[in-house]
């Protein structure tokens, strides 16, 4: 139970960090473009989604949404014996967005006017320009606080136990309901938490160190 | 090759460019010089549609700008574009800076692609500085691949805003010593500078803005040594320090007279 517990968390994080990069793209993008309606779409998603908790977006999409869809297709969800996992990404995944694109944003506002000059005026088109030169730079200088945006997601993993999705903090729950072991199923799953959390963590930082080697050598340069 | 016909713009009530009508022909290089503000920068942004002008025409190479039917892209690909701080990709080494443009815009192979590149740096003499990130150049260096970003386009018109503004004097010359081989091979050139040494040697006219308009063109004899309009010479008698006019005779004349 512990290990399915593991599994699924682990398939709860590594989805939702690589669905909501993408929909977070995609909504950084809208909000900074010039097209009005994307403008007004994307400000509107970040307002609406990052005020409503995310547990509660776990919750819609597991009992509210399957009754929003044509009955065929909510019956077929509701009988679907993954669907609480299913709709637990959908939940962190919508979640999670907001802020990454918040983040992503700002990534793109600490980028210099010129860049944006140089990729035109060498005749890159607007997917181009995104594409090779300001999405790199936005992941670059946005990767601090999305790492712990991330971590923080991967926290969030746990809500998912309140729809019963088999993952970590549910496990051992039932392992301490079924079994009274609650002291070593919890002593195990804190330091599975603490330990995934902790690489991570480490990943991020030798991200940030490999992306960072021409920028920690700004300071070199400019003294010579 | 380019043509402005009482080209006018606005930033919303500031008029920045006034009735701007000039014709540059092909192999020509134009040096741009006036007082901060006068619109120098705007002009030449206005060249590849970096900025639209409000009223009037700029055709370049048989383009008519205002047409919604000119493929941008390929005007675009005609004109290089060198700035004052240079705006290099800072996550690109100095060949992919290079090589970016030649290979998603004119669809050369990644083998095609680096050896223009290699070319140029060579031409610029920067070969050992390929796989340098930008951090790791001075502004001197950082400049010569942006000119050679530019000229990997193979483009027909060459824009410079102030390539030389943001760096320190000793690294000017490295830089200008490129420009006047291009101007030497025959290029388009348009500059925005104040490097009147290198318009001296280089340029075959000067162009004199301020507030938005052009107020004097000519050889550079006859901008800077000999200049009509009393802001081209109030300006050029500050730009050279040493003033050239006298101005003790020149209160002297007009209290005698």
């Amino acid at each position: 139970m512990m290990i399915t517990g593991v599994k699924i968390t682990l398939i709860l994080l590594a989805t939702t960090t690589v669905t909501s990069l993408c929909l977070g793209t995609v909504i950084a993008i809208m909000r900074i473009s010039r097209i009005r309606i994307f403008h007004i779409l994307g400000n509107l998603y970040v307002e609406i989604f990052r005020n409503i908790p995310g547990l509660f977006l776990i919750l819609f999409f597991y009992f509210v949404f399957p009754e929003v869809l044509p009955s065929s297709i909510g019956a077929k969800l509701n009988a679907y014996l993954y669907y609480p996992v299913v709709a637990g990404i959908l939940g962190l995944t919508i979640d999670n967005a907001s802020y990454v694109s918040d983040i992503l944003r700002s990534g793109r506002l600490s980028i210099p006017h010129g860049q944006r000059d140089a990729a035109i005026s060498t005749g890159l088109s607007r997917v181009q320009q995104y594409l090779y030169v300001l999405l790199p730079q936005m992941y670059r200088t946005a990767l601090p606080p999305l790492g712990t945006r991330m971590v923080h997601n991967f926290k969030n993993t746990s809500l998912c136990m309140a729809i019963t999705a088999p993952e970590l903090t549910w496990a051992t729950q039932q392992i301490e309901s079924l079994t009274f072991r609650g002291i070593e199923a919890t002593s195990i799953a804190t330091l599975f938490y603490i330990v995934l959390a902790g690489i991570m963590v480490s990943v991020i930082i030798l991200l940030e160190k490999i992306l960072k080697i021409d920028v920690s050598s700004i300071t070199h340069s400019k003294t010579l | 090759m380019i043509k402005f016909i009482t080209a006018n713009k606005w930033f919303n009530n500031t008029h920045v460019l006034k009735n701007i009508n000039l014709e540059i022909s092909k192999g020509e290089v134009i040096v741009i010089c006036g007082p901060s503000g006068a619109g120098k920068s705007t002009l030449l942004r206005t060249i590849n549609k970096l900025e639209l002008i409000d009223d009037g025409e700029i055709i370049v190479d048989g383009m008519y700008l205002s047409d919604p039917k000119t493929d941008l892209t390929a005007l675009r690909a005609e004109i290089g574009m060198v700035f004052q701080h240079f705006n290099l990709y800072p996550h690109k080494t100095a060949i992919k800076n290079i090589t970016l443009a030649p290979r998603k815009v004119r669809g050369l192979n990644r083998k095609k692609a680096t050896e223009r590149a290699l070319k140029l740096l060579e031409k610029v003499g920067l070969v050992h500085k390929r796989d340098a990130f930008p951090v790791q150049l001075s502004g001197g260096e950082q400049q010569r691949v942006a000119i050679a970003r530019s000229l990997a386009m193979e483009p027909k018109i060459m824009l410079f805003d102030e390539p030389t503004s943001a760096l320190d004097p000793e690294l000017i010359n490295e830089v200008l010593d490129v420009m006047v081989s291009l101007a030497k091979e025959g290029m388009t050139m348009i500059v925005v500078t104040h490097e009147i040494g290198f318009a001296q040697k280089v340029a075959d006219r000067v162009v004199f803005m301020d507030a938005g308009e052009i107020l004097e063109v000519g050889t550079p004899p006859d901008i800077f040594v000999n200049p009509q309009h009393p802001r081209t010479k109030s300006f050029m008698s500050s730009v050279f320090h040493i003033p050239i006019f006298d101005e003790k005779q020149e209160e002297e004349q007009e209290s005698s007279s």
